[in-house]
């Protein structure tokens, strides 16, 4: 899957997750910058990421992650 | 309760809902929240689904794994919060390494856990009156020595499962802690699926966040039903829902039932049926059919598991269903929000949704081998106590029946009330009726002055208090059966005011007219008399289902002294100038008689 492709279907789980549809995101954008994630909004921002995906991470995977550009090449990694 | 199916119980729904509820209206209800998990996933969850109930709900969180230290500290926040409900969610993740830990003492590891679960109830006893409802462990599915683990006794599968056994037997010495069965909603979709270990790792969820829903939905049927609200009757249709076929057109030879229901299908969905009404849900009948016609069936047929006497109401005729649920609805005195239609004809269902949108009509299946899985899976039946008086329900319907035709051959109410010859037991409250008084309690809706929910806790505080309170119930016979404990009264002692106060009158709707209430207002200011207590004070405090009662203290001359903004009326009578009413009721005196 190619890290655009990645990018878009990425951007439809957050806009859903964060119940805002007119949110972007980019790589180098983290927790900080968008609104309503904390660490409660984080866990169902994995949880609906593996699902939209079909794939599973590990802890270790998503205890590594900084920012959306780590999670696309996470996604990738894993749906490989 | 779900109305209809479970499709309302998707995670990201909910956490949206959740974001977008407004301020809560309907009654309120303080709800605490221990657990040694995190519950911060769990409760925009319960805000949500308390609120499609009409329940305005507060929850209060505990600190993560703080079960112990709240319960136990009697300054703790828990306290500070004065809830109705604690709920205690426990997750075999810890257990489970508690158990590791213990290696000498596996054998007594159940035992000495169900015992310190015991220890944080009574602690929580001593300092609150409110509901308890305690999870059971979800079944773990590790195992160290294969299947043969369940022969050595002493495995971890082993352990979990006494332990859960221990709680629910302790949970039953306990009048007021009730079950939440997690161990069941695991096993319904597999603990494999709702175990989540990395989640657990991540975030100290209890379990996967697609199946919290459920774990939400389990805490508000346990609560709403220990506030009382819980299905009373269900109202069955009949061709193609308890047997197949058309009795009309197929006759009793050609009906799907017995002999003809070779996969026993209709003979389990009725088994189903009557195991409900000998727990006391009133079993109705509405069908479009000719009464004697269906009526033979239940007369007749071998293959009928329910019989004639079984259904307290039936109504079968060519009216259209929503006067004939009236019907019912009337005759059994209860709200249509307590009672569950069940119809095999998808057209049916969605007309009588639309004609009573209160009444409760789950979706069934097209096959009817699907039919008691359904009404299992959408836990309709949810209740917080029983009573023996439970099981004879069907038969005080029916002696309501013959009461009922007997009325018509006097001219005058007081001949009819005379000639019913009907005794009354009065006493105060003793440990033998607190069980059906808090019932009472919980269930009464609409003879109700106050509706203050009283746990039995609370009840078997009031008895034992002698100065402070008065509590006392009337049980009522007549020729024709037996109406057991209906009237509940607790005033409080308020000597050096002179004051004596109706804190609750609450009666069953199904001895109405028949002069209990005034025999118990009666008795009320005997007391006031003899304690020499100057006046008797009242309250009706309005619900969206008491307004039978508005005028009660009215009618007995009461006298309104105040209307509070929430609509509450305030009323006082001076002891000396009540006037006794008369009733045709004669007193049995016996062992705690008043």
């Amino acid at each position: 899957m190619l890290h655009t492709e990645i990018h878009q279907k990425l951007t439809s789980v957050f806009r859903d997750v964060f119940d805002n549809p007119a949110l972007e995101i980019s790589e180098a954008t983290t927790a900080k910058d968008v609104e309503g994630w904390d660490s409660i909004t984080h866990v169902n921002l994995i949880v609906a990421v593996e699902e939209a995906f079909g794939t599973s991470f590990t802890t270790k995977d998503v205890k590594g992650l900084t920012n959306v550009g780590d999670l696309i090449r996470l996604i990738a990694k894993r749906s490989a | 309760m779900l109305k209809h199916d479970r499709s309302e119980l998707d995670y990201g729904q909910l956490v949206k809902k959740a974001r977008r509820l407004g301020p809560g209206s309907g009654p309120k209800l303080k709800l605490a929240l221990l657990a040694d998990v995190s519950t911060q996933h769990l409760t925009p969850l319960l805000r949500v689904l308390f609120a499609s109930n009409g329940v305005d709900v507060e929850i209060y969180e505990a600190g993560f794994d703080t079960v112990e230290v709240e319960s136990l500290d009697p300054n703790s926040g828990l306290y500070a919060f004065g809830p109705q409900v604690i709920v205690i969610l426990q997750s075999i993740m810890k257990l489970k390494s508690n158990f590791y830990q213990g290696q000498e003492d596996r054998r007594s590891f159940a035992q000495a856990k169900a015992g310190a679960i015991e220890a944080v109830w009574s602690a929580i006893r001593v300092r609150s009156t409110a509901v308890i409802v305690q999870s059971t462990f979800v079944l773990p599915y590790e195992r160290t020595s294969g299947n043969f683990g369940r022969v050595t006794g002493d495995s971890l599968l082993d352990s979990v499962e006494e332990l859960n056994r221990e709680i629910c037997r302790h949970a039953s010495q306990h009048p007021s802690v009730l079950i939440n069965d997690v161990d069941y909603l695991a096993a319904w979709v597999g603990r494999g699926h709702f175990l989540d270990e990395k989640l657990w790792c991540l975030a100290k969820s209890f379990c996967a966040l697609k199946y919290l829903p459920q774990v939400a939905q389990n805490i508000v049927d346990i609560s709403l039903a220990s506030l009382g609200r819980s299905v009373k009757c269900v109202v069955l249709d009949l061709d193609n829902t308890i047997w197949g076929g058309i009795i009309g057109d197929d006759g009793l030879e050609g009906i799907v039932l017995g002999e003809l229901d070779e996969d026993g299908v209709f003979r389990s969905f009725q088994s189903f049926l009557k195991e409900l009404s000998a727990r006391g849900i009133i079993l109705a009948v509405c069908s479009k059919n000719d009464e004697a016609v269906a009526r033979e069936v239940f007369q007749k047929h071998p293959g009928m598991v329910l019989r004639e006497e079984d259904i307290a109401v039936f109504i079968a005729n060519w009216d259209d269903k929503a006067a004939n649920l009236r019907r019912i609805r009337d005759t059994l005195n209860i709200g249509f929000d307590s009672m569950v239609f069940l119809d095999d004809s998808p057209f049916e269902r969605n007309l009588v949704r639309q004609l009573v949108p209160e009444i409760i009509v789950p979706e069934l299946p097209e096959d009817p081998a699907l039919y008691v899985r359904a009404l299992s899976e959408l836990n309709l039946f949810e209740t917080a106590s029983q009573s023996s008086l439970d099981a004879g329900r069907a038969a005080l319907y029916k002696d309501q029946q013959k009461r009922e035709v007997e009325s018509k051959k006097f001219a005058t109410l007081d001949q009819y009330l005379e000639s019913l010859q009907t005794t009354a037991h009065c006493q105060r409250f003793e440990s033998a009726t607190l069980g059906r008084v808090a019932q009472l309690i919980q269930r009464s809706n609409q003879f109700n002055l106050t509706t203050r929910r009283y746990s039995e806790a609370e009840c078997k505080m009031m008895m034992e208090d002698r100065d402070r309170y008065f509590p006392f119930t009337i049980s009522v016979h007549d020729r024709f059966g037996d109406f057991g404990l209906i009237n509940v009264v607790i005033l409080r002692l308020k000597p050096n005011e002179g004051v004596l106060e109706i804190d609750t009158f609450l009666m069953s709707c199904r001895v109405l007219q028949r002069g209990v209430e005034q025999l118990a207002m009666n008795k009320i200011l005997d007391f006031a008399r003899t304690g020499a207590y100057q006046c008797v004070l009242g309250q009706f405090i309005p619900t969206a289902k008491n307004m039978m009662v508005k005028s009660f203290f009215e009618q007995f001359g009461f006298r309104q002294t105040a209307t509070s903004p929430e609509g509450a009326t305030h009323w006082r009578m001076e002891t000396a100038d009540y006037v006794p009413r008369k009733v045709f009721i004669s007193e049995q005196c016996g062992d705690g008689a008043m």
